[in-house]
């Protein structure tokens, strides 16, 4: 065998090696390396199948079934264990490999659950390592609350997920019923039970009288048709027989009330009928559900005065006493337990949505709180609070009562960063200077009295917050901006005390102030979100934006902001290019023709759309970016009327073309569309023509115009003016194609048309295009030559459309209907909005769902967060595959343009193995750290930045007690691939190889394989919590639902998906273009398989996601093996 | 290179044609018109609205946009379908002739209806919600043995409580086990039901019970509707008179029932259904089904479909079919 030389050869030797590396893989065989350079060009499979070759001809070679078994380990294959036991079982093995292989396996095991074959495995060592203790001592006592009949009834009538844990369930109805089960009634400051709630407590109800019925077996059981207790079941369940006894019998509602429970609670209705026409028995366990309950029913109890009920009573009849569970069960076990020992329950429970919304980063540890800012923070925390963090619980009772919670919430959100962030923020003189201006002068309300919290500037402010290199914040443009902005803006004061104090600003700290002080009001805080938008546009910017350029940018926001993200997004973008951007922004805003004024803005949002589209996929090369954008916006500085706008509209469209280096003579449909679709010259063309039939068939649905007839004609009416002859075909094939849109509106009545309450000019720009007689129009020109140049001008408001149209095609999310449905949906796009609104720059937002538009939805505003929008018109037609789903909202929509709008054309195999190994690594440094106390604490320290007290808490039990696949339920892919970037950084020293075969690949490939790179090609576009779509991993701690916000922050701030899906594409040997359509895909089954609890049940997500990826696997294991059989045939 | 720039389907509700569309779609000439099989159903009555029963193909003639149509199987009721010969005889289709394993259609799958049945249970349904349930078990179990049913519910979005089935006692534990509640999105629940529908070879109806009001859906009736005529699927609505509060559901209602050759009624509480239910299994079992492969046609817009009787002179008999159809973009 010889050696092939490489340039990475000898880093690359290494690959399979782990950190003591497995004898002799480097000296005697370049298999390694050619493993190596396979893995980087996606063909690893290859290299498998010369192994296997290569151990037919020599089963025991050692270092051979070494590398198998790393390969397939790294590819998560069902045979790895296997093939770790014939390496184990290879003649010549040193005791040093031997070690390793068995760390490994144990390692495997204890990923599997597997305790008792990892403690072999680890007993057989040379130095035989033990397992901790399977369960360990809980200091925290329970008891159990007792629910009447299955759970299967109670949780779909509570809406509670099937597949949480008993351990949450108490918790989780308790927020149902705090959020769902009481309203507000008019005129009283009291509330009323819901119908939920009133459902829920009549269900108790019939459920106790069923087990009453069910006797001390506690099964429900009919012996036969005619049984005496028959009619007691159904006079319960609400429904008598039709009919006698026999195969004809019938079961009908007498009670409707009764009976809706029966049905809703899922109780075997059918089933019972069944058993009485066949006359067979019928039995059900009628066994109550025990529920674990926190510290026993006593102390929740004792909350209360004079109950006498059990717990399960009182929590339905008490939103309070839900809230004081809530609150507890948020706080870390220990530190709620010594708040319980110290605290009366009464006061507790005064201050439950205070610990609710706020407790969550609570801790004690040694009996004295862990404050933001530590030692250096905690007089500063003790003046606040009025009470040492050192005195453990007196701080905290001290700090929830403080200010209405304001003080907790500004503990929580400075708790939830770290780094020089939240050192700055808690020096102590600045953290006591900030709060008072947060606190302000009247405290009330707090925070935490809303349904949502009500922190959310706050948060937003201490999370994005950005630092320069000297640790000091970073004001775009400087201070004078800022001053000027609160002084004399244009657009009214913010707030009468701050401007006066602008004028004598001196230092950052002075705008930071005024920022903490605007964050608790419920108004819209406008300076916060320009401050926060430009930071962002400065973030990636290799120089920041000048005074003159902030300054701008700042007075433009309130009409122009939501466009910011554009700037963020690309930041080699001059400034004389932004500049021009919002000077003909604002021209067009001015135009007074409001038909003129849609087209006008629709032709320059979607042109400067699909650049965004075309630079992100880097189809516009770096260089070219800039000018190509400035010269697509140039005509639109000038266009006045019809002409002008196509002529900037068909400008625009050759603009993008040539930076794109498409050839002259190129079908401008043609090639726009495989730009769209992705990297024209990807070796994966089945992909990318199976994603550009996707586009078509949308394109084709939504009926619109392609661009090289609107070009032809364009030029036709040139030529014809030069006197030329008419092209009769070519004006037919237009006329053919307008004259669908007159279909969709033909049997709408009077009555529905005068419903539409909205869109009046839109309808308008239809109606033009219905009307277009371009045959007319040139007859009545008879000849003369400028009347039939400007005919083009008539063209516009197509091409507008099939612009935005293009843009509607390319975000189209996965499981769309409307786009292939309504065929006026993109040409329905409302520039204008509801008279007054102004929302032409504005965020897209839908519009028009259910009665009485009549007409359906459409979208509304800029282009500007089009790609959500789309998936929140479409996120309705995914079609659960559980009874319910109650996750949607804004969550879904997110999920589904993380899957959509980053596209991975230009992903390399070797960076989703990069990724996977990163993953595998993760997940191995949580296993062995089962074993090892150092690894354990770094560990925690690692997910100590992200995941709550709590949540840690759970985490740092299960590995204590080696349940490693109950740690990994508690731990995000994201939060797994963060583990797998320290354990590689730091080089640790675990079995399983991965981290050094991550460096040598890193190192083979430093430009793509690298953390910025991974962010890049896997995070996630985050519009709202970062102010760009540009896809990146930010490694927050997950958001909780928001004021204003709901769960679109939390969702952004969910990176996990695309991780998660790239890792199985790895493990699946899928090639990376392939993503393309499985992300997607995967994404779409992900949501349909969700059912959550409520609108922060992330985990909910997480078991779905992991339900995909193994029907994922399964459906590729049929698919090899239909292959297999297929090529033995 | 040339490229396709358009990719026109022919219509028709069969599944071959979706593996037909993708082979297509792969392919890159320009411009094709694919040409896929329709599938008519229709009834016959006389003057006084009796079923005409025992016609056979050569008792009449199926024009689209006034082209004689070439028949390609017949079948009446819940019959199997018959192969109709050039000289207008018909023949029993040979087992196995549509191997569904080689492609095709299983013939089994061509006799009976397959029944969509599209429940709402939403909040609008609250009060009626159980007794909406009884009538549409009763409905099922009054269904002709050969005909299959599936029972999809829908609220804000669609829930496929029972899949197509000739079981009905699968079925009714689906619908027996419905979840009420949230807004309603009729006619987002209706169009996927359709797209469903349309992926089933031989005839198919989609029963909606429903009280009417809808507040979520984001796509209109009268787009729905067309996607119905596309596809052959008869529509028939029924509700109670509670909807007669909103009238504008109730027009939408009737018609979306008779544009795509379906019935709406509205009887006074879903316990009085029972003449709907007769009604609906009268059309089912009375109705004749026939497929074709349209003849060639420039007309990419809407075809218009016409039944016309050969011995009918006097026109007195009246046919009940959708008027016609789009071609539909790719499948």
């Amino acid at each position: 065998m010889t050696v092939t030389p490489f340039v990475h050869l000898a880093v690359l030797a290494g690959f399979f090696a782990a950190t003591q590396p497995l004898r002799g893989f480097q000296q005697t065989s370049d298999w390694p390396a050619r493993l190596a350079r396979a893995e980087l060009r996606g063909e690893a499979g290859a290299v498998l199948g010369e192994l296997d070759k290569a151990l037919a001809a020599d089963p025991s070679n050692a270092q051979l079934l070494g590398l198998r078994a790393r390969l397939l380990d790294s590819r998560r294959h069902p045979d790895t264990r296997a093939s770790y036991e014939k390496y184990l079982a290879a003649p010549g093995l040193s005791e040093q490999d031997r070690s390793l292989g068995l760390r490994r396996l144990a390692s495997l095991d204890l990923l599997d659950g597997d305790r008792a074959g990892a403690g072999k495995r680890l007993a057989a060592l040379p130095t035989p390592v033990s397992l901790p203790a399977p369960v360990g001592a809980s200091k925290v006592p329970t008891g159990e609350v007792i629910i009447p009949g299955p759970i299967s009834g109670f949780s779909r009538m509570a809406a509670l997920s099937p597949d949480m844990p008993d351990t949450e369930i108490l918790a989780a109805l308790a927020r149902n019923i705090v959020t769902s089960g009481y309203q507000a009634v008019s005129g009283s400051e009291g509330l009323e039970q819901t119908e939920y709630l009133k459902l829920i407590l009549r269900y108790v109800s019939q459920a106790r009288e069923l087990e009453k019925l069910a006797g001390p077996s506690q099964i429900l059981k009919i012996e036969q048709c005619e049984s005496p207790k028959t009619a007691d079941v159904l006079r319960i369940l609400g429904f008598r027989m039709r009919g006698g006894c026999g195969s004809e019998v019938v079961l009908e509602t007498v009670n409707a009330s009764r009976a809706f429970l029966t049905i809703d609670s899922g109780f075997p209705l059918a089933e019972l009928e069944q058993s009485l026409r066949s006359n067979r028995p019928f039995e059900l366990d009628f066994k109550p559900t025990r529920v674990k309950v926190l510290y026993g029913p006593e102390y929740w109890l004792s909350a209360k005065e004079k109950f006498s009920g059990e717990l399960i009573d009182a929590f339905l009849a008490d939103p309070a006493l839900c809230r004081l569970y809530l609150g507890i069960v948020k706080l870390d076990p220990d530190t709620a337990e010594q708040v319980r020992a110290a605290m009366p329950v009464a006061r507790v429970r005064a201050f439950a949505h205070v610990f609710d919304f706020f407790g969550g980063m609570l801790r004690l540890r040694d009996g004295k709180a862990v404050v933001p800012g530590g030692q250096r923070s905690a007089a500063a925390w003790s003046d606040l609070a009025g009470a040492h963090p050192d005195k453990g619980v007196e701080f905290i009772e001290k700090l929830i009562m403080k200010d209405d919670g304001w003080l907790a919430s500004y503990f929580d959100s400075l708790s939830r960063i770290d780094g020089p962030v939240q050192a700055y923020l808690t020096e102590p003189a600045r953290l006591k200077r900030f709060y008072a201006a947060l606190r302000g002068r009247v405290t009330s309300p707090g925070p935490a009295r809303p349904v949502f919290r009500s922190n959310t500037d706050l948060m937003l402010l201490t999370t994005r917050l950005r630092m320069t290199t000297s640790n000091q914040p970073h004001v775009p443009g400087g201070l004078e901006v800022w001053k000027n902005l609160f002084v004399k803006h244009p657009q009214g004061r913010y707030d009468g005390r701050l401007t006066k104090a602008a004028a004598n600003w001196k230092e950052a700290d002075d705008l930071l102030e005024a920022l903490f002080g605007l964050s608790r009001k419920a108004v819209e805080n406008e300076p916060l979100k320009i401050f926060l938008a430009v930071s962002d546009i400065d973030r990636r910017r290799a120089k920041p934006l000048t005074i003159a350029a902030v300054d701008r940018l700042a007075r433009s926001y309130r009409a122009l902001g939501a466009q910011y993200p554009l700037f963020s997004e690309a930041p080699s973008l001059r400034e004389e290019t932004i500049e021009k951007f919002v000077t003909a922004a604002e021209a067009i805003t001015k135009n007074g023709d409001e038909v003129f004024k849609a087209d006008n803005a629709g032709m320059m949002q979607s042109l400067v759309a699909l650049w965004q589209v075309l630079y992100r996929q880097k189809l516009i090369p770096e260089s070219q970016a800039d000018a190509t954008l400035s010269a697509i916006i140039d005509p639109f500085l000038r266009a006045k009327d019809d002409g002008p706008l196509f002529d900037a509209g068909r400008s625009g469209v050759a603009l993008l073309l040539k930076a794109t280096g498409t050839q002259d003579n190129a079908n401008p449909q043609d090639r726009m569309m495989d730009l769209l679709a992705g990297s024209p010259s990807t070796e994966d063309q089945q992909s990318l023509e199976e994603l550009r039939a996707d586009m078509m068939r949308v394109f084709e649905a939504q009926k619109l115009v392609s661009l090289k007839l609107i070009f032809d004609l364009a030029d036709h009416f040139e030529s014809l003016s030069r006197g030329e002859r008419l092209n009769a075909a070519l004006l037919n094939r237009l006329a053919a194609r307008v004259s669908d849109l007159n279909l969709p509106k033909a049997t709408l009545s009077t009555q529905e048309r005068n419903s539409f309450s909205f869109g009046y000019w839109t309808e308008k720009h239809l109606d033009a295009q219905r009307k277009l007689n371009f045959r007319a129009v040139i007859d009545k020109a008879a000849g003369n030559a400028d009347k039939l140049k400007e005919a083009r001008g008539m063209l516009a408001p197509l091409l507008r459309d099939t612009l935005v149209g293009l843009l509607y095609v390319h975000y189209a999310p996965p499981g769309a209907q409307i786009l292939y449905t309504n065929p006026l949906f993109a040409r329905s796009h409302d520039f204008i909005g509801i008279q007054g609104s102004q929302q032409t720059w504005k965020t897209t937002e839908v519009l028009g769902s259910g009665w009485p538009s009549s007409a359906g939805g459409r979208l509304v505003g800029s282009l500007a967060t089009l790609p959500y929008a789309l998936a929140e018109a479409e996120q309705n037609f995914l079609i659960p595959t559980r009874e319910q789903a109650l996750i949607w909202g804004d969550l879904v929509p997110q999920m589904l343009v993380s899957a959509k709008l980053p596209r991975w054309w230009n992903v390399t195999p070797g960076q989703i193995h990069y990724l996977a190994l990163h993953l595998r690594l993760g997940e191995e440094f949580l296993a062995e750290s089962t074993t090892s106390p150092g690894l354990f604490t770094q560990a925690i320290d690692v997910l100590d930045k992200t995941a709550t007290p709590v949540r840690l808490r759970r985490i740092a039990n299960e590995l204590s007690t080696a349940n490693v696949p109950a740690a990994l339920e508690d731990v995000t892919p994201a939060e797994i691939y963060f583990l797998g970037r320290y354990a590689s950084e730091n080089k640790l020293s675990l079995a399983g190889g991965f981290g050094s075969s991550i460096a040598a690949l890193a190192a083979a490939d430093p430009e793509r394989l690298n953390h910025q790179a991974i962010s890049d090609a896997f995070g996630t576009p985050k519009p709202t919590l970062a102010n760009t779509m540009h896809p990146q991993l930010l490694n927050l701690r997950t958001f909780p639902t928001l004021m204003g916000f709901s769960s679109r922050i939390m969702a952004e701030s969910w990176e996990s998906n695309n991780i998660f899906f790239a890792a199985l594409a790895d493990e699946l040997q899928l090639r990376p273009s392939e993503l393309n359509l499985r992300i997607p895909l995967w994404t779409q089954r992900t949501v349909e398989q969700i059912f959550a609890t409520h609108l922060e049940d992330w985990p909910a997500v997480l078991r779905s996601m992991r339900v995909i990826a193994d029907q994922a696997r399964a459906e590729a294991r049929k698919t090899n093996a239909i292959q297999q059989k297929a090529s033995l045939e | 290179m040339t490229r396709k720039t358009k990719l026109w389907t022919l219509t028709a509700s069969v599944a071959a044609v979706l593996a037909l569309a993708g082979a297509l779609a792969a392919q890159q000439p320009t411009f094709r018109v694919k040409v896929d099989m329709v599938v008519l159903s229709f009834t016959i009555t006389d003057g006084r609205g009796r079923y005409i029963n025992g016609l056979k193909p050569s008792d009449f003639r199926i024009l689209e946009d006034g082209i004689p149509q070439k028949l390609t199987t017949f079948s009446e009721g819940s019959r199997p379908p018959l192969r109709v010969l050039d000289n207008g005889a018909t023949e029993p289709i040979a087992a196995g002739a549509g191997d569904p394993e080689r492609g095709g259609i299983s013939t089994d799958a061509l006799v009976g209806t397959n029944v969509f049945v599209l429940f709402d249970t939403s909040n609008y349904m609250y009060r009626g919600f159980v007794y909406a349930s009884d009538a549409i078990a009763d409905f099922i179990r009054g269904l002709d043995r050969a005909d299959s049913v599936a029972v999809y519910t829908f609220s804000r979005n669609l829930s496929r409580a029972a899949p197509l089935s000739r079981e009905r006692n699968d079925v009714l534990q689906g619908l027996r086990k419905a979840v009420a509640g949230d807004e309603a999105a009729l006619y987002n629940g209706l169009l996927l039901a359709l797209r469903d529908a349309a992926k089933v070879p031989g005839r198919k109806v989609i029963i909606v019970f429903s009280n009417g009001p809808d507040s979520a859906s984001m796509v209109a009736p009268d787009d729905v509707r067309a996607v119905a005529e596309d596809e052959g699927i008869p529509i028939y609505v029924i509700s109670t008179s509670d909807v007669n509060r909103d009238p504008i559901s109730t027009g939408v209602f009737r018609r979306l029932a008779g544009r795509t050759g379906g019935k709406s009624f509205f009887a006074k509480t879903w316990q009085k259904q029972v003449e709907a239910f007769e009604s609906i299994r009268e059309d089912l079992g009375n109705s004749y089904t026939v497929t074709y492969y349209p003849q060639p046609n420039p007309n990419e817009g809407f075809r218009k479909i016409s039944v016309e009787l050969i011995n009918d002179p006097g026109k007195k008999m009246r046919v009940s079919a959708r008027p016609g159809y789009r071609p539909r973009v790719g499948s």
